[in-house]
């Protein structure tokens, strides 16, 4: 990235002293990460309003970067020509952070440690649309992240964006003859997935439903307390289907949700406004909304995570089942999968014509919830 | 003819766009997993190494291969010959002796279909056997389940019923039968729910 920079570069005099020297690849050595450029500074410890609005103003008039043909997040904002007075009300929020980051810089009090939180918090409010992206990028914002991690609760955290793999096609099967409603995946997901405590948030429903009557959510019950199976009940869950046309993905207005290549939809929690459309958008209920600063206690933190599934979240951001995008991309099952105690849950490659999960598809009388919206969810229901 | 060619060329062309919505070349994802899976080539990801310390050995069924979990050495006191080193009838003769097995309880199919001689042999312990008196062994246990229990069975091999073990990815790896079931008690008991959200309740008022 070094000098194409796409924010302004704020420079805490931290750079000087680990000059480009690849360090943090495992986020444990002290100092930012990657986007720590060779450019020369532009500011020093005491920035001046001026020098700040004449690098605004810089960024502003300069065109597109150079040998760039795609445009990321910034840029797609930056381009819209406007003038100072416009940008800057625009830039209000993101400054707040800036604010921030040059009052500490500022500090003689300050120490090291908050200096570098100032400049992850710096680089992190401007990076880009995760999608848009570089390797380099990507390996340089989860570089912060565990940093940043570390700097404020002082614990490693394992943070990996692995990408797709070509030839996956994740798909879900759930027999709803062996669902006996024990709810073991509900808890293995809450666990695997740092979901908020205080709300109790869950991204799996269980529902309880009358024998003979088919599908009734209306008088279904997902909040059953009594022993399983109950009598003259069945049991099925739901959870984000991860559609192959999915209308959430659709009407995301800031891009901040789409459809990875092995069928996963994902959102980027740095990236989501909070509008809730593709809540509402959801024919499923399959996502969830952080009303407040999602909380887990630190030892309960899972610290195996992914940029795009369960690293910790942060309030008025969207959230959701990713198919434990952090264990099946490195080949394992969901959390659900695991700790269904009945095997009711199957999880596989749809592309691998040896999978179970083909198997199940292709011998079973196998359906999907509301298939005539056409959605095409990847999460189909069968019975014995 | 030569317009008329050009023309039916167009209307062709036209056809093969229009075919094409915004979401993909595929009319649905059924065809889509067909078509994408007939070039598909192992993505290299294994699940190895999610197994764990779980002893397994692999078993080929039909054209179903995968590996089950060994079962003789999480048996406890295997081999049954350790003790049963005289033929049944006369261990079960001597008096006073304490009886062995007091925890087992049958409670599977009725007495008239089976007892513990329709799966084990009195003459060798170490061994199960079938219907019709072949030897299977302990590690096969789940070709005695089939005798009966036939769908599930074919279920199994598939993948349809049962328990992964690990990961989605090759090598595939499942328990067997009695992971799950106690084949003495086969019915697997109820229980109360993993949870309560309590939250929900506040909500719902």
């Amino acid at each position: 990235m070094g000098d194409k920079k796409k924010w302004f570069q704020l420079d805490l005099g931290l750079n000087k002293k680990q000059p480009n020297a690849g360090t943090c690849g495992c986020g444990k050595t002290s100092g930012g990460c990657g986007s720590h450029a060779a450019e020369p500074p532009k500011t020093g410890h005491a920035i001046s309003s001026a020098e700040f609005d004449a690098a605004v103003e810089q960024e502003l008039t300069q065109e597109t970067m150079v040998g760039q043909t795609r445009k990321d997040g910034f840029q797609q904002v930056f381009d819209v020509k406007m003038d100072r007075r416009s940008a800057f009300r625009k830039l209000t929020a993101s400054l707040l952070v800036g604010a921030g980051a040059v009052h500490t810089s500022c500090s003689v009090t300050a120490g090291e440690e908050t200096k570098e939180k100032a400049q992850l918090d710096w680089e992190e409010q401007f990076k880009g649309n995760y999608k848009l992206m570089t390797e380099e990028e990507k390996q340089a914002t989860v570089d912060r992240l565990v940093r940043s991690y570390q700097l404020r609760k002082k614990e490693n955290i394992k943070m990996t964006a692995t990408d797709a793999s070509k030839d996956v096609l994740f798909g879900y099967a759930f027999n709803i003859s062996k669902c006996q409603g024990y709810m073991d995946c509900v808890s293995a997901c809450v666990k695997e997935n740092n979901q908020d405590r205080n709300s109790e948030m869950q991204y799996i429903r269980i529902h309880e439903m009358k024998d003979g009557e088919g599908f009734k959510f209306n008088e279904a019950d997902d909040n059953y307390y009594h022993e399983v199976p109950a009598e003259g009940h069945f049991y099925m869950g739901t959870q984000c289907f991860h559609c192959d046309n999915p209308p959430c993905v659709e009407v995301c207005p800031v891009e901040a949700t789409w459809r990875e290549e092995d069928g996963l939809v994902v959102i980027d929690y740095d990236w989501c406004i909070g509008c809730r459309y593709c809540m509402a958008a959801c024919p499923y209920d399959g996502r969830r909304f952080n009303w407040s600063k999602p909380e887990v206690p630190e030892e309960e933190v899972n610290k195996n995570q992914h940029y795009l599934g369960n690293r910790l979240r942060k309030k008025g951001v969207m959230e959701k089942c990713t198919f434990c995008v952090q264990r099946s991309r490195s080949g394992k099952d969901p959390a659900c999968v695991e700790a269904c105690p009945t095997g009711a849950r199957i999880f596989g490659n749809l592309l691998d014509p040896d999978s179970t999960i083909r198997w199940v598809l292709e011998n079973k009388q196998v359906f999907r919830l509301k298939e005539d919206l056409g959605t095409e969810p990847k999460f189909w229901y069968f019975m014995d | 003819m030569k317009t008329f060619g050009i023309v039916c060329s167009l209307i062709m062309l036209c056809g093969l766009f229009s075919c094409k919505h915004k979401e993909g070349e595929y009319h649905s994802l059924k065809e889509k997993i067909e078509e994408e899976s007939k070039h598909y080539a192992d993505p290299g990801i294994s699940s190895e190494a999610y197994i764990g310390d779980i002893n397994t050995i692999e078993i080929t069924e039909g054209e179903h291969t995968f590996l089950i979990p060994e079962r003789k050495s999480q048996i406890k006191s295997f081999a049954c010959t350790e003790c049963h080193s005289k033929p049944l009838e006369q261990m079960q003769n001597e008096p006073g002796e304490q009886k062995a097995h007091w925890d087992i309880k049958m409670n599977h199919a009725n007495a008239n279909a089976m007892n513990c001689a329709t799966c084990h042999n009195g003459n060798d312990m170490d061994n199960l056997h079938s219907l019709t008196g072949n030897t299977i062994d302990f590690n096969q246990s789940y070709q005695l389940c089939a005798q009966c229990h036939n769908n599930q069975v074919e279920d199994w091999k598939g993948g349809a019923h049962g328990k992964n073990i690990g990961g989605w990815a090759k090598p595939r790896a499942a328990f067997t039968c009695v992971n799950c079931h106690n084949p003495h008690e086969p019915q697997i008991a109820s229980k109360w729910p993993a949870r309560f959200n309590t939250e929900k309740v506040k909500e719902r008022k």
